[in-house]
C-alpha cells in the first residue's frame, strides 16, 4: 500500500512518533523540524503496489474492460448510423459532380454541400456527447465560390469519404464480433435443429459438428469471440471517432476566437472575484478593527476625564480600553490571515491546509501529496477554495467527515473535497460555491460539483500549476 | 439633555453611553440599528440623537436615511451623525434639509471629550457642527467660478470655522485674533460671495451652504 502524508485532527500517529524521536535526536526544535520533515517526506515516497494485492485489482479490470467494450459497441452502433448517412450523402455528392461534368449540376452543388454539413453536424453532436464538445462552424457560406473554398466544407468532404468507407468498415466489423459470439455461444442449444446436409458446420467452417463435444467446442469458440470483442472494439471505436474529431473540429482560427471569448469571461470573473475580495477586506477592517480602535479612543477620552474625578473609575475604564485594543489586534490578525495566511508563504500548502482542518468544526482529514511547490497564486487559490468549501460544509452540509485530497499531476494541482453530508449543494444555494468557481476559473482551472440529494458531496477543482 | 444613541458596534455603543453618562448627560436609550433607533425616538422623545452612518442591514448609509427620517417625524430633533470616514456626499445629503441642529463628525473626535461635548451642546442648542476634515475636503474641491476662489487664505480659514458651526467669539479664539478682526473677515466674505446685508445669521448659513452646493455640483 502507498503511504501518504495524512494529517488529521490528532495528526498521523506514526509521524508524531518520528517527530518526537527527531526532537530527541536533534536537541533543538528548529533542526528537529527539518529532520522530521525529511522523515515525513521519506514516508511519502511512493512505493510499488505489492503483487499480493493484484487479484482483486485484475477482476476489477475485467469489469472495467467489459464496461468500456459495451460503451465502444454503443459508439460503433451510433457511428454506423452516421456512416450510412455519410454514404448516402457521398453518393449524392458524386452524382452532383458527374452532373456538373455534363454541365447541368451547378444548381445542385449548394444542396449537396448543405447535406454534407447536416450529416457532419449530426456526427459532431454524437461525438460531443462522449468527449470534448466540437463546435459547429455554422451554416455553409452562401455563394457557390465561398461555399467551395470554405475550409470547413473541404474538411467535411474529407470526413464524409473517410467515414462512409473506413467508419462503415469499423462499425460493421465491430458489431459483427459480438453477434458471432452470441451465435457460437448458443450453438450447443440449437445445432441439432440444423439438417445434417448443412453438416452443422461451425461458424468459421473449421470443422464439421457431428456430436455434442463438437458443439461444445463451438460454444468455447464463442468465448474466444468475446475475448476478441473486448480486445479490439474499444480501439476501433476510438479510431472511428478520431477521424471525426480531427476533420470536424473547427479550424485553429475559430478555436482561437473561442479561446479569447472564454478568456474574456474568466478575466471578468477574476476582476469580479478581486472586487468582492477587496470589499470583504474593507468591510472587516471598517466594521471590525476600525470600530475597535475608535472605541479605544472614546474610552481613553472618558478615562482622562475620570482621572480627576474618580481614579478607581478611570482604572475600570482604562481596563476596558485595553480589552478593546487587544480585540482590535486580534481582528487585525484575522484580516491579515484571510488576505494571505503567513503559513502558506513560510511553510507549505499542506501545512496551511492542516491549519484549516484544525479550525474546521467538522472532523477533517487532509490527504496532501504535493512534493513540488506550485506558483504562490495557485497555492493561495487552492487554500481559499478549501477554506471556502470547509466553511460551506460546516454551515450547510451536516457532514460528519470531510476528506480533502490534494495531488499534483501533469503540471496541474488537483483538489478533491468530499463530505458525507446531506448533499443537494448547488451554485444557486449559496454564494460560497460561486466564489469557488470564480476563483478557479480566474486561474484557468476547472470546477466540478457533484452533490446528489442525500449526499455525498464531491467538489473537484483542478488548477494549472503555473511553475 | 435627553440623548438616544444608534450604533451597531456594541463596544462603541457602550463606550459612548459610558462617556456621556459619566458627564451626567441623560442617555435614555441605545439602539443597534435604524429600526430600533426610530422606535426609540418615538418612545423617548429625545433632544439629541447620536447616529452612526453605517448600520445594518447593508452597512452603507442607513444612519443618514434614519437621521433624515427621524427629523421628518420630529422637526425639533437635534442630530449628530458620526462617521468612520469623511464622505461629503453624506454631509450634503444631511444638510440638504437645512443645517440647524445638525452635526457631522468623524468618530474619533469623540475621544477629544471636551471638543465633542462642545459640539454636542452646540447642536442641541440649534447650531451646526461639521467636522474640520469634511470642511477641508469641501474647500479643496471648490470650483473656480463659485466666488470662493476670490477669498484670501485667512478668509477661507474663517469660512471653514463658520462651516464647522463656530460662532464669532469661538472663531476669534481659534485663530488667535480679536472679535473685531473676525467681523471684518466675515463682512469681506459676504461681499466677495455677493451676499446682500439683510440678515446676518441667514448669510452665515448661506455662505456655508455655498461650499456644499458647490461641492455637490461638482459630483
Amino acid at each position: 500500500m502507498r503511504v501518504r502524508h495524512a494529517s488529521t485532527l490528532s495528526a498521523s500517529a506514526a509521524g508524531t512518533g518520528e517527530v518526537q524521536q527527531a526532537v530527541l535526536l536533534a536537541g533543538d526544535p528548529a533542526t528537529a523540524w527539518t529532520m522530521s520533515r525529511r522523515l515525513v517526506q521519506d514516508v511519502r515516497m511512493p512505493t510499488h503496489d505489492p503483487p499480493t494485492a493484484s487479484w482483486p485489482a485484475r477482476r476489477w479490470d475485467v469489469f472495467a474492460r467489459a464496461r468500456t467494450t459495451l460503451d465502444a459497441l454503443e459508439h460503433l452502433a451510433g457511428g454506423f448510423g452516421t456512416a450510412v448517412l455519410a454514404l448516402v450523402v457521398l453518393l449524392s455528392v458524386v452524382v452532383t459532380a458527374l452532373a456538373c461534368l455534363v454541365g447541368v449540376g451547378l444548381p445542385l452543388v449548394p444542396v449537396a454541400l448543405r447535406g454534407v454539413r447536416a450529416v457532419a453536424g449530426r456526427e459532431r453532436a454524437r461525438l460531443s456527447r462522449w468527449g470534448p464538445e466540437i463546435i459547429s462552424p455554422g451554416p455553409v457560406p452562401s455563394g457557390l465560390r465561398a461555399a467551395l473554398t470554405d475550409p470547413a466544407t473541404r474538411r467535411e468532404l474529407g470526413w464524409v469519404v473517410t467515414h462512409a468507407v473506413l467508419g462503415m468498415f469499423f462499425s460493421l466489423a465491430g458489431l459483427t464480433l459480438p453477434l458471432n459470439a452470441v451465435r457460437d455461444l448458443t450453438f450447443p442449444l440449437w445445432w441439432r435443429l440444423l439438417s445434417p446436409d448443412e453438416a452443422a458446420t461451425a461458424s468459421m467452417g473449421l470443422w464439421t459438428v457431428r456430436d455434442l463435444p463438437g458443439a461444445l467446442g463451438v460454444g468455447a469458440l464463442g468465448l474466444g469471440w468475446i475475448g476478441v470483442t473486448m480486445l479490439v472494439t474499444p480501439g476501433m471505436a476510438r479510431l472511428q471517432a478520431w477521424f471525426g474529431r480531427r476533420l470536424l473540429a473547427p479550424d485553429p482560427g475559430t478555436d482561437l476566437a473561442l479561446r479569447v471569448a472564454q478568456l474574456t469571461a474568466t478575466r471578468a470573473a477574476a476582476l469580479d472575484a478581486h472586487a468582492v475580495e477587496l470589499r470583504r477586506i474593507e468591510r472587516s477592517l471598517h466594521d471590525g478593527t476600525q470600530n475597535r480602535i475608535v472605541a479605544v479612543t472614546v474610552l481613553l477620552g472618558a478615562a482622562r476625564r475620570a482621572v480627576a474625578r474618580d481614579p478607581a473609575d478611570a482604572e475600570a475604564i482604562l481596563e476596558r480600553a485595553q480589552d478593546a485594543a487587544e480585540q482590535a489586534l486580534a481582528e487585525l490578525r484575522g484580516v491579515v490571515r484571510s488576505i494571505l495566511p503567513p503559513v502558506l508563504t513560510d511553510r507549505s500548502l499542506s501545512d496551511a491546509l492542516t491549519g484549516l482542518a484544525v479550525g474546521c468544526p467538522v472532523p477533517c482529514r487532509i490527504d496532501a501529496d504535493v512534493p513540488v511547490r506550485c506558483a504562490a497564486s495557485v497555492e493561495a487559490t487552492a487554500y481559499f477554495v478549501v477554506a471556502e468549501a470547509l466553511t460551506n460544509i460546516a454551515r450547510h452540509s451536516r457532514a460528519r467527515h470531510v476528506v480533502v485530497r490534494v495531488r499534483r499531476r501533469d503540471d496541474r494541482l488537483h483538489l478533491q473535497i468530499t463530505d458525507d453530508g446531506r448533499g443537494g449543494a448547488n451554485e444557486l444555494s449559496g454564494s460560497g460555491i460561486v466564489g469557488i468557481r470564480n476563483r478557479t476559473e480566474a486561474h484557468d482551472g476547472t470546477f466540478m460539483l457533484d452533490s446528489p440529494t442525500g449526499g455525498p458531496t464531491t467538489l473537484t477543482v483542478s488548477l494549472p500549476c503555473g511553475s | 439633555m435627553r440623548i438616544v444613541i444608534a450604533e451597531d458596534d456594541p463596544l462603541l455603543r457602550e463606550g459612548l453611553a459610558l462617556l456621556l453618562r459619566a458627564e451626567s448627560l441623560d442617555v435614555v436609550a441605545t439602539a443597534a440599528g435604524p429600526d430600533g433607533f426610530l422606535e426609540a425616538v418615538d418612545t423617548h422623545d429625545p433632544d439629541v440623537a447620536i447616529v452612526d452612518v453605517r448600520m445594518p442591514p447593508t452597512h452603507t448609509d442607513e444612519g443618514i436615511v434614519a437621521a433624515v427620517e427621524a427629523r421628518r417625524r420630529r422637526p425639533g430633533l437635534a442630530v449628530l451623525v458620526l462617521s468612520a470616514y469623511v464622505e461629503q456626499a453624506f454631509a450634503t445629503e444631511l444638510l440638504a434639509h437645512g443645517s440647524s441642529r445638525l452635526g457631522y463628525l468623524l468618530k474619533e473626535r469623540v475621544g477629544r471629550v471636551e471638543e465633542f461635548l462642545t459640539a454636542l451642546h452646540r447642536v442641541a442648542a440649534g447650531g451646526t457642527a461639521i467636522d474640520p476634515d469634511v470642511v477641508a475636503q469641501l474647500l479643496a474641491r471648490t470650483r473656480p467660478d463659485s466666488g470662493l476662489d476670490r477669498l484670501s487664505p485667512r478668509e477661507r480659514d474663517v469660512l471653514a470655522l463658520m462651516a464647522e458651526g463656530l460662532g464669532n467669539t469661538a472663531i476669534a479664539d481659534r485663530l488667535f485674533v480679536t472679535d473685531g478682526a473676525v467681523h471684518k473677515h466675515i463682512r469681506s466674505i459676504f461681499a466677495k460671495l455677493d451676499l446682500a446685508p439683510t440678515d446676518q445669521a441667514d448669510r452665515r448659513v448661506t455662505a456655508v451652504l455655498r461650499y456644499l452646493e458647490d461641492a455637490q455640483r461638482r459630483w
